[in-house]
């Protein structure tokens, strides 16, 4: 389950997620919308993981994150509703929230604690002062470090720290400091952006204007740096930009990497569940009509065909170090065109892109930098007719 | 009217030497176009001749002058193509003709169009009368024009007008002139009609219409001419003159130009030079100086969007309407799909045909290398032509090859001749004289292969003299030489559209030159590609393409997956419009980029 919960402070020039100002009618609709949008969605089994995102989740008081929590709780299989146990779910596996530096206050920890989380995402970005400014952001490096000390201290199962790089004016030694600085923290998972460009953001307005340059083989060095450093300091990566220790990775967003059904609540939360994939409209008021009308996954809303399916699996898995098994997919799909596939499968690993071992297709370094390529590749041959 | 009353004359000058201003002038003055329907330029019509300042289709007018001799005048002006590649249309052009003005720009003084020109009014025995333009320029040069008159042109200098186009001055001169130097019509009095073909044009609504100069006898609706080249016998719905509209007459006289429609539904059935004459009582020899017209450049043209071939085929049967030297027909191509083998009388030709199909028709096309006409011997066989490189015999059948040369003047700046002289060598040319023009400037007449000066020697020739040189150019003699195919491989996949036929001490350097452009121009690719230069499988040039270094989004989670998909598939759609050989996908204007070195 994901829960988008829209509420931003500030806008930071990289974000294109959907946000607004958080008022105190705005997250009572919220609230209220939440829980009547999940008496809208069918529940097959128990949920397994959750994940609050934004937005900035941390911004909700503590009362209000009880309350979210327990609309949460009752989708998490369990009948019990009397605190304060741990886990109210045998099967709930990870309960992750992201959570803005300058929110993090014990009153809030101790909610989340309460209603069970178990994995707190903190989105740090940088630890150059010079460079926070630059992106927006309105967090110091004091408070990320009086921050990251609270949630420790709170004793959550796993932490996430969220680092950019590719950041304009940023050097290659910053990023190394910045390396260094979230290690020396130990959390159990890294993820580390690459700055993307996205359209209506503050930096794209930049980048048109000509103030902010793309250097695509800089940003692919600090790929580099990024992956051979991580490892050696015992983060494993297991996706394009995200590492964890051993035991770590995020369970949410694997399962959605493997295609699997998630729900999502909120405003702009995409869902895929019981064979359609869409999203809520991305506005609070609208949203919230919608969902009084019964309404939900009203954006993008297409029909999971076999053939989508596999085509993602192939597209979004081969983002992971572990990769696609073929045997499997071919074996789950297969009527897919995968003469093609296989020709395609063929040259990427002729190339020195992807490596097939029993089976199983990963991309190699030099591939994982060419994901979006070789998605447009699968995208391309999964076009072809199926060939008699 | 009195045949002793009409002046057939034609306006001749080098590029933006103020041909078109000054005709502009002498429609206004004759009040044939009243001042305010004047667009500037009002003969050049199509857009691409305005923009280009030169004339592609003739325009000729007819215009009425009381001369100061108290007798009114018919003149008819023929406004003639200005550049090389049409020479042989105004040769047919200046035939319509018996004198000529040659226009001289007062601050570029005499360049090799004007010579070429006036030679060509002197071989169809025109009177000229030099006209020396611009003279209200701060930087005209008035005596340097005179000198160069008589020393290069052999015209004597008093005989020259000194006018202005743009500021209305010696117009009355001109015309003056026009009535008094140049004689009145020739073999009128031929005992049988002959009419001159020197143009014609396709209107949807009225079939081929046919620009004639009435030499001797008539011409009027009713009538049947006969085509004296073919034969060929049509009848005639109308005849009109040129005011410049067509405007209808009863009957085209002796020293007429004007037009003639008839029952003949294709252009290519009218032939410029050729002679008509009625079929009651019909002439037995031709006016002189008729050939076929041949096209001397080839190159594929192809449409970008295969489903575009209907109409690109389209496009170019309307172009062909209007323009019988223009030649096609369907070839296909392993790389490009199917398009049209097509044949062109030189390269500004070529690329007045490309941008037509492009502007006026919409069709975005791709272009091969352009190629000329070798002669192929091969053992125990006829000569054949071959134009297009794929279809050279296998070398080992081949006796030899000839190429067509050109006779060029070159007319260049002193200090640009050393320059110049390494760039007629490397383009495999000799330099045969060279002539002094005057203390600054000599004329160099070179024979080169028609090949070497193909894609870029006109832009060389004016990047090193800083736009002073020009250059003419007639063509010559085929002369045998040792040539090669050059074929471009793709990843070992060898690139019909990119292969040439060059000589062979030169298939190195340009390969090599090849494929390093093609390196740079292919954007970096996912794979490891190869660009090989090959003679006969003998690689004799490689490069490598780039190779993609990063294009990975970062953040890519449940909720974005449909907004990646949506990049995913503009990325794919991006790649469709490219052309794929092979596993390479090359970006359409890689083909047109690489020609154009």
């Amino acid at each position: 389950m994901y829960v988008h919960v829209p509420f931003c402070a500030s806008t930071c020039d990289f974000c294109a997620f959907y946000q607004t100002s958080p008022t105190a009618d705005g997250v009572e609709g919220f609230l209220s919308g939440i829980e009547e949008e999940a008496n809208l969605v069918e529940w097959p089994r128990p949920v397994t993981t959750v994940f609050w995102g934004g937005g900035t989740p941390g911004l909700l008081a503590p009362t209000d994150i009880i309350r979210l929590g327990a609309i949460i709780q009752r989708r998490l299989g369990s009948v019990s509703a009397t605190p304060p146990s741990e886990f109210r779910s045998p099967q709930l596996l990870e309960w992750t929230v992201e959570l803005a530096p300058a929110s993090v206050t014990d009153a809030r920890l101790a909610a989340l604690k309460e209603i069970g989380v178990t994995r707190i995402s903190m989105g740090v970005q940088s630890f150059q002062p010079a460079l926070l400014d630059a992106l927006g952001r309105q967090h110091t490096l004091d408070q990320v470090m009086r921050a990251y000390g609270r949630i420790r201290t709170a004793g959550f199962a796993s932490v996430n720290l969220d680092l950019m790089f590719a950041l304009p004016g940023q050097t290659e030694a910053e990023w190394n400091a910045d390396i260094d600085a979230a290690v020396a923290l130990a959390p159990d998972h890294l993820s580390a952006y690459c700055l993307t460009f996205e359209e209506d953001t503050k930096l794209w307005v930049k980048l048109s204007a000509g103030r902010v340059k793309l250097d695509v083989e800089n940003e692919a060095q600090l790929y580099e740096t990024t992956w051979a450093r991580l490892a050696g300091a015992g983060y494993a990566q297991y996706e394009v930009s995200n590492f964890a220790r051993p035991g770590h990775a995020c369970r949410h967003n694997l399962a959605t990497w493997h295609m699997h059904e998630w729900v999502g609540l909120g405003p702009s939360a995409a869902s895929q569940q019981g064979g359609l994939r869409g999203a809520n409209i991305a506005d609070l008021v609208e949203w919230r009509a919608r969902v009084a009308r019964g309404a939900r996954m009203t954006e993008d809303r297409v029909a999971l065909t076999p053939a989508l399916l596999l085509e993602d699996s192939l597209i979004f898995g081969l983002r992971m170090n572990a990769g696609v098994d073929l045997n499997a997919l071919r074996h789950r799909y297969p009527d897919a065109p995968w003469s093609t596939v296989d020709a395609l499968v063929q040259r990427l690993a002729e190339d020195g892109l992807a490596l097939l071992e029993t089976g199983r297709l990963r991309l190699s370094d030099r591939g994982r930098l060419l994901a979006d390529a070789v998605g447009a590749e699968i995208m391309e041959s999964m076009d072809e007719p199926v060939s008699a | 009217m009195d045949v002793s009353l009409t002046r057939n004359f034609c306006i001749i000058a080098h590029v933006d030497h103020g041909k078109t201003t000054l005709s502009d002038r002498l429609l206004e003055h004759t009040n044939t176009v009243q001042q305010r329907v004047m667009t500037d330029q009002h003969l050049d019509s199509m857009d691409l001749e305005k923009e280009r300042g030169i004339t592609i289709k003739s325009h000729p007018v007819t215009m009425t002058y009381p001369a100061k001799d108290g007798r009114l005048y018919k003149l008819n002006l023929a406004d003639t193509p200005g550049h090389v590649d049409f020479s042989y249309e105004v040769s047919r052009s200046l035939a319509a003709c018996e004198g000529a003005v040659l226009l001289i720009d007062a601050a570029q003084g005499v360049e090799a169009q004007t010579v070429a020109n006036a030679h060509l009014a002197t071989a169809q025995n025109l009177k000229i009368i030099p006209v020396i333009n611009k003279i209200d320029l701060p930087s005209a040069n008035l005596e340097l024009c005179m000198k160069q008159l008589e020393d290069i042109l052999m015209i004597p200098a008093e005989e020259a007008i000194l006018a202005s186009g743009k500021a209305g001055i010696g117009i009355v001169d001109i015309l003056e002139a026009v009535v008094k130097r140049i004689p009145p019509p020739r073999w009128s009095e031929h005992p049988h009609t002959r009419a001159l073909v020197f143009d014609s044009l396709y209107d949807s609504y009225r079939g081929v219409i046919t620009y004639a100069r009435v030499f001797s006898g008539a011409i009027k609706a009713g009538d049947q001419i006969v085509l004296m080249s073919t034969n060929q016998k049509a009848d005639v719905k109308e005849v009109g003159i040129f005011t410049p509209k067509m405007q209808k007459v009863d009957v085209l006289s002796a020293g007429d130009v004007g037009y003639v429609v008839s029952n003949i539904k294709d252009t290519s059935e009218i032939k410029t030079g050729d002679t008509l004459t009625l079929s009651r009582n019909p002439a037995t020899v031709m006016l002189p100086g008729y050939k076929e017209v041949r096209p001397m450049v080839f190159c594929g043209l192809y449409p970008l969007e295969s489903n575009d071939y209907e109409k690109l085929k389209a496009a170019l049967g309307r172009l062909r309407l209007n323009d019988a030297a223009f030649l096609y027909q369907s070839e296909s191509s392993v790389a490009l799909g199917f398009g049209f083998r097509c044949g062109f009388l030189g390269l500004l030709h070529m690329e007045i045909i490309q941008e037509r199909i492009r502007r006026e028709h919409d069709v975005e096309i791709i272009s091969t290398y352009p190629s000329v006409v070798y002669r192929v011997k091969q053992h125990g066989h006829e000569e054949i032509e071959v134009d297009n490189p794929v279809n050279l015999p296998d070398p080992g059948t081949i006796d030899y090859i000839s190429e067509p040369t050109i006779k060029a003047a070159i007319h260049i700046p002193n200090e640009a001749m050393g320059d110049i002289l390494s760039l007629v060598m490397e383009k495999r040319g000799t330099v045969e004289h060279t002539d002094t023009l005057d203390t600054t400037r000599v004329m160099l007449t070179c024979v080169m292969p028609l090949n070497e000066i193909l894609v870029d020697f006109n832009d060389r020739l004016k990047s090193i003299t800083h736009g002073y040189g020009s250059m003419d150019y007639e063509l010559g003699a085929y002369q045998p030489s040792d040539l090669v195919k050059m074929d471009i491989l793709i990843n070992a996949d060898p690139v019909d559209a990119f292969a040439s036929i060059v000589h062979r001490d030169k298939a190195e350097g340009k390969g090599r030159a090849l494929c390093e452009k093609l390196a740079e121009i292919i954007p970096p690719q996912m794979f490891k590609v190869a660009i090989q230069a090959a003679i006969g499988g003998k690689i004799i040039a490689r490069d490598n393409v780039k190779e993609m270094r990063k294009d990975v989004t970062s953040k890519c989670y449940g909720g974005d997956i449909s907004r990646k998909r949506k990049l995913l598939d503009k990325q794919k759609e991006g790649k469709k419009k490219m052309k794929q050989i092979g596993k390479v996908s090359i970006p359409p204007d890689a083909f047109i980029q690489v020609l154009k070195n």
